[in-house]
């Protein structure tokens, strides 16, 4: 079961970015659910799981949007890498770990796609624009992370999401 | 030797990695069709997409029972002097019209006006759902007649061109892309042929080339010169902004602020017609327009 609800999961992020997040932009910014996700998996599960997953969560989100594909898949994996080693040595239980933890990964994954972008697209650049929508999306983030961290921790504690094998 | 390069599991992670770049490589450019996992997963989204859009219709619909009557009254009356106003105009540039008929009749020149167009109306169902790529999903695919490349407005201005298809839903590649570039011309001076392409985030636009000294200033509105091939031309972009002096000061550059409300599209309309006219027929046209 709780396979299945960790390989639903991204879809369904991907799903309510497409809709209904869509609807409710800030200033045109959207949230990086399958990001504050493929993080919120790398805290409990630790960097290596992390890595495949936020792969996974990556691939699929560029397979949705059809265009340079693998680029979200390197920045969410690498994300997941880094956000599970940083994991080691807190308390993850304390919400406010993984909100902190969904900040500097947003700007992580903002930082790795940039450098994808400028190698895949050389006439990319930074803008005042480009600053403010990592700003909005590093902001709605962690708005979202406080109560879907709080969620995934006890789910994958005692509940739906506790991968066979744990303790 | 570190003993990471004899871990199978970082040579596994090395190939993934190269293999990823490739893929990423493969796929930069602009592909003539979509792979069948990613048609397969367009279209098992898109039935869902267009229930949570009309469930968003269907709830906004009681929300605006409750708006004020007077709010209302005024907004009529506001409606009621514009249309008299439009009537007014819609006099002038009916005969104007039949004027530039008979112009370009007596000099064979092509007829490019928007109005002989076909065009399909679309359902916004999906928004692009990351900050970097700027894209919709509408609910009209290779099943009825949508084609790579064309072109994609509203009434009030040029929304984007379709990107990738699948049989029942197609991406439109919107104008605020940044891997759109849209030839562009001024509607008063019509003396300068910009670029116009999206910025990065946000839904602005950027028109770039403008020589020095070309007469550009704020309100002044920007159409679709019809040379991008992709675009038909006259169609309306939008209204010049803010104009900067590049560092080269040899050109201009002007924050475009689009006619179009990108965050609120709900439906649009695809232009099924549109052949470009190609050079070689271009160059023809002052040859005709002599005879």
């Amino acid at each position: 079961m709780c396979y299945l609800i960790h390989f639903l999961l991204p879809f369904l992020a991907v799903f309510l970015q497409s809709t209904v997040f869509g609807f409710y932009s800030i200033k045109g910014t959207l949230p990086d659910l399958v990001l504050v996700f493929v993080i919120c998996f790398s805290i409990v599960n630790g960097a290596g799981k992390g890595t495949v997953y936020g792969f996974l969560c990556g691939m699929l989100e560029d397979l949705y949007l059809g265009r340079f594909i693998g680029i979200n898949a390197i920045a969410k994996a690498l994300t997941g890498y880094i956000t599970g080693r940083l994991q080691k040595g807190f308390f993850r239980e304390n919400i406010i770990v993984g909100a902190t933890a969904v900040a500097l990964g947003t700007l992580l994954n903002a930082a790795v796609l940039l450098v994808l972008s400028r190698i895949a697209f050389p006439s990319f650049h930074i803008d005042e624009q480009f600053v403010q929508g990592v700003l909005y999306q590093f902001a709605y983030n962690i708005i979202l992370a406080a109560p879907l961290y709080g969620w995934y921790y006890r789910s994958s504690r005692i509940g739906l999401l506790k991968l066979p094998g744990e303790k | 030797m570190p003993g990471f390069f004899k871990n199978k599991v970082f040579w596994s992670g090395v190939m993934a990695l190269v293999a990823t770049l490739i893929l990423i490589n493969m796929t930069s450019s602009e592909r003539e069709n979509i792979t069948l996992l990613e048609r397969i997963l367009r279209d098992t989204y898109a039935p869902l997409q267009s229930r949570v859009t009309e469930m968003r219709d269907y709830l906004s619909g009681p929300r605006s029972i409750f708006i004020q009557k007077q709010e209302l009254s005024e907004r009529i009356a506001e409606l009621e002097e514009e249309i008299a106003r439009l009537n007014l105009s819609n006099q002038i540039l009916r005969e104007n019209e039949e004027e530039i008929k008979r112009l370009r009749s007596i000099i064979n020149f092509r007829d490019n006006n928007l109005d002989k167009y076909e065009l399909l109306a679309a359902r916004v169902i999906a928004r692009s759902p990351n900050n970097w790529f700027q894209s919709i999903i509408i609910d009209k695919g290779s099943i009825d007649g949508i084609e790579k490349n064309m072109p994609v407005i509203t009434s009030k201005g040029l929304v984007g061109r379709v990107g990738s298809i699948s049989q029942h839903t197609a991406q439109v590649n919107l104008i605020t892309d940044r891997e759109i570039a849209v030839g562009a011309t001024l509607q008063r001076s019509r003396e300068t042929s910009g670029v116009v392409e999206g910025m990065v985030e946000g839904n602005l636009l950027k028109m770039i080339n403008i020589p020095y000294y070309a007469s550009v200033k704020p309100n002044d509105i920007v159409i679709t010169s019809g040379l991008s091939e992709v675009f038909p031309k006259g169609i309306d972009i939008g209204v010049i902004y803010q104009v900067t002096e590049e560092p080269n000061g040899l050109l201009l550059s002007a924050t475009v602020v689009p006619t179009v409300n990108f965050s609120k599209l709900e439906e649009v309309m695809v232009i099924t017609d549109f052949w470009p006219v190609s050079e070689e027929t271009e160059a023809e046209l002052p040859a005709l327009a002599e005879e």
